[in-house]
């Protein structure tokens, strides 16, 4: 849209600038100036990125432990690949943050979907809502996980207020939030619906913001009861806002690592491993370096297929709400 | 009389409606503010307090012997060392850190990020999609990332540097290293905000400009800067928050000479010791207020920033 413009003669000559130098004229020529900031930045990636990507790769076909010397390694061609692919260890702790993702993001897209429907109907106390909402989402990870570790402790208020609710079902109230392996998983999900849901609250508040007031008018005023308005006006409205809240959630669920660390050290057992815990595990404590390699680019593979469909719809999405601006 | 009726009845129901709605948002806000209260409260409780049955919601008896030992400078005083913590586990270098380094890369990150969202929006650098495909590095999990760049920062570097130069450079564990990787980590973020804010600028000024003789340059620094200053601050700060509550680089990469608040606040917990709820309660309380309120601040942005500007505000 703007390149159209760019090719607008430009004068070229003009009185006011001072003479500079041969370079800083060079630099600041049409050609050469527009390519100055994405040469910066494409170098910076292609050092940072691109090369360490490329030295995994190579390490990643060694045979070699990070407590021998480097001078030590040898050639090993596909083996570490096959470690990897034959790890149970692996295939597990993928699966499980599948489902930790799947679980979670579907809880809080519901959860923020029915918030933001609520507030979206407040008129006074809206922005206070908002506000406190938002809080979750601002905290820092690793706090949220600390905080979360103090109130699952077993004799701690989270089972406090539950006991209650348990005795009346004649459950043991003592539930050991982060030693059963079932309830550390259901600790860790919980810990991350609580930060996240606000994540989807904003975005399908703003999502209702944006929805068309004369489409829902137009319907009530031909007699259309509030629930067929939702289901048939409403709801197909608030679709992309649906698939840009899963597109984002997803992505970052799935890189499910602080809590962990802070809640459960990936146990009992391996009950609560997700990928990234096991990776750091098998790198940074048993100092598998090129067992780690190898699994960090076997994962690489499966998570870019992911992306590129993310970023396929992401621009699909994009192009919509652009044609759709007024 | 029967209009009457139903009238009345449509509007006790809307009223009940009501009380049901804030019923349920009340609920939520209270499990919303529960944790945050329940660290405040704990960061003033004594060690006995910690963990007790019924637990304490509100300390018995309440003590800034936490704060005392996170803010205490040097040394321990006996008196506020605990038998637990012979190790001095004060806030400073932590909170000197990561002040040092989320700011430099921030700012590094906003620099480059700037003026590459310029260049995108005024000549399409790059192709079409070319800020599309930016997104890519940051959807790779950080973990992947970690693992490459741990090899490259302590392997590589001081083998090459070894051979090549005969002394031994290592970036692991060093300031120039965290920075490096959350500027890199953090600029698709700053271009996709930055390119919400430089596409609004219209081009037809900065072409007034030109055509009245202002060089390129001159352009940016009289015209768009001063138009995007308000968008770079919001990003700014956006991007702060985010390298402040970084955890898996700084933990993969770092410490013990560089250490991070995050990094920080996980090395309470120890297999030997025990855990400091009290100390970590007052060290997440201190970690968490300035970044609320900044959040609260450019609360209307932050759609923008982790939405990737799909959702139009």
């Amino acid at each position: 849209m703007t390149e159209a413009n760019t090719t607008l003669p430009i004068p070229t000559l003009n009185a006011n600038s001072r003479p500079a130098g041969g370079l800083v004229r060079w630099l600041a020529s049409e050609r050469v100036f527009r390519l100055i900031p994405f040469l910066l930045v494409e170098g910076l990636f292609v050092l940072t990125i691109l090369v360490p990507f490329a030295l995994t790769i190579w390490i990643s076909l060694l045979k070699w432990r990070a407590n021998r010397p480097f001078e030590t390694a040898r050639f090993a061609g596909f083996e570490n690949y096959e470690a990897v692919l034959t790890t149970d260890q692996f295939w597990l702790a993928l699966a499980r943050t599948f489902y930790f993702a799947g679980m979670a993001v579907a809880l809080e897209l519901s959860i923020g979907f029915v918030l933001a429907m609520l507030v979206s109907k407040c008129t006074q106390s809206r922005r206070l809502y908002t506000t406190i909402f938002l809080v979750p989402m601002m905290i820092v990870p690793i706090v949220v996980g600390y905080n979360f570790s103090m109130i699952y402790i077993d004799s701690g208020p989270l089972n406090q207020i539950l006991a209650p609710f348990m005795e009346a079902f004649g459950v043991d109230p003592r539930i050991r939030w982060l030693s059963h392996p079932i309830a550390a998983q259901w600790a860790i999900i919980i810990a991350d619906i609580w930060q996240w849901t606000s994540l989807t609250f904003l975005i399908f508040l703003s999502g209702f913001a944006a929805l068309p007031r004369h489409l829902v008018n137009a319907a009530r005023v031909m007699g259309a009861s509030p629930w067929q308005t939702f289901w048939w006006i409403e709801l197909p409205l608030l679709k992309p806002a649906i698939v840009i809240a899963v597109i984002i959630r997803s992505m970052e669920a799935l890189k499910l690592f602080d809590p962990v660390v802070l809640l459960t050290f990936g146990g009992p057992g391996t009950s609560t491993q997700t990928v990234a815990y096991f990776l750091w595990e098998q790198v940074w404590v048993f100092n598998k370096f090129s067992f780690g390699a190898a699994a960090s680019i076997v994962l690489l593979i499966i998570f870019s297929i992911l992306i590129f469909f993310a970023i396929y719809m992401l621009i699909g999405y994009r192009r919509r709400v652009e044609e759709s601006a007024p | 009389m029967a209009a009457e009726a139903a009238r009345k009845r449509k509007l006790r129901r809307r009223r009940l409606l009501r009380a049901g709605r804030h019923a349920i948002l009340l609920g939520w806000t209270c499990v919303i503010i529960f944790p945050v209260f329940w660290m405040i409260s704990t960061s003033f409780k004594d060690a006995g307090e910690w963990v007790t049955w019924p637990p304490h919601w509100l300390p018995h008896q309440p003590t800034l012997l936490n704060y005392a030992q996170i803010f205490a400078f040097g040394t321990l005083d006996p008196t506020l060392s605990r038998q637990a913590t012979e190790q001095a586990f004060t806030i400073w270098k932590g909170l000197g850190d990561a002040t040092l380094v989320c700011t430099t890369a921030s700012l590094l990150a906003l620099l480059l990020g700037t003026f590459l969202a310029y260049a995108i929006s005024r000549f399409s650098v790059g192709g079409k999609y070319f800020r599309h495909t930016i997104l890519m590095i940051r959807m790779i999990p950080p973990i992947v990332v970690a693992i490459s760049i741990l090899i490259y920062y302590a392997i590589i570097i001081p083998y090459a540097t070894t051979a090549l130069l005969g002394v031994r450079i290592s970036m692991f564990d060093t300031y120039v290293g965290l920075v490096l990787i959350y500027t890199v980590t953090t600029l698709p973020f700053v271009i996709w905000m930055m390119l919400s804010f430089i596409d609004e600028v219209p081009y037809t000024l900065e072409h007034a400009a030109r055509l009245m003789g202002a060089g390129r340059i001159e352009v940016i620094r009289r015209i768009v800067l001063p138009l995007v200053a308000s968008g770079m601050v919001v990003t700014f700060l956006f991007v702060f928050i985010l390298n402040w509550a970084e955890f898996l680089l700084a933990l993969t990469l770092t410490h013990p000479q560089v250490t991070t608040l995050t990094v920080l606040l996980n090395k309470f917990q120890s297999a030997s010791e025990g855990r400091l709820y009290g100390p970590q309660a007052a060290i997440g309380t201190v970690v968490t207020i300035p970044v609320v309120v900044l959040g609260l601040l450019i609360q209307k942005h932050l759609v923008k920033g982790f939405s990737f500007g799909t959702i139009r505000k």
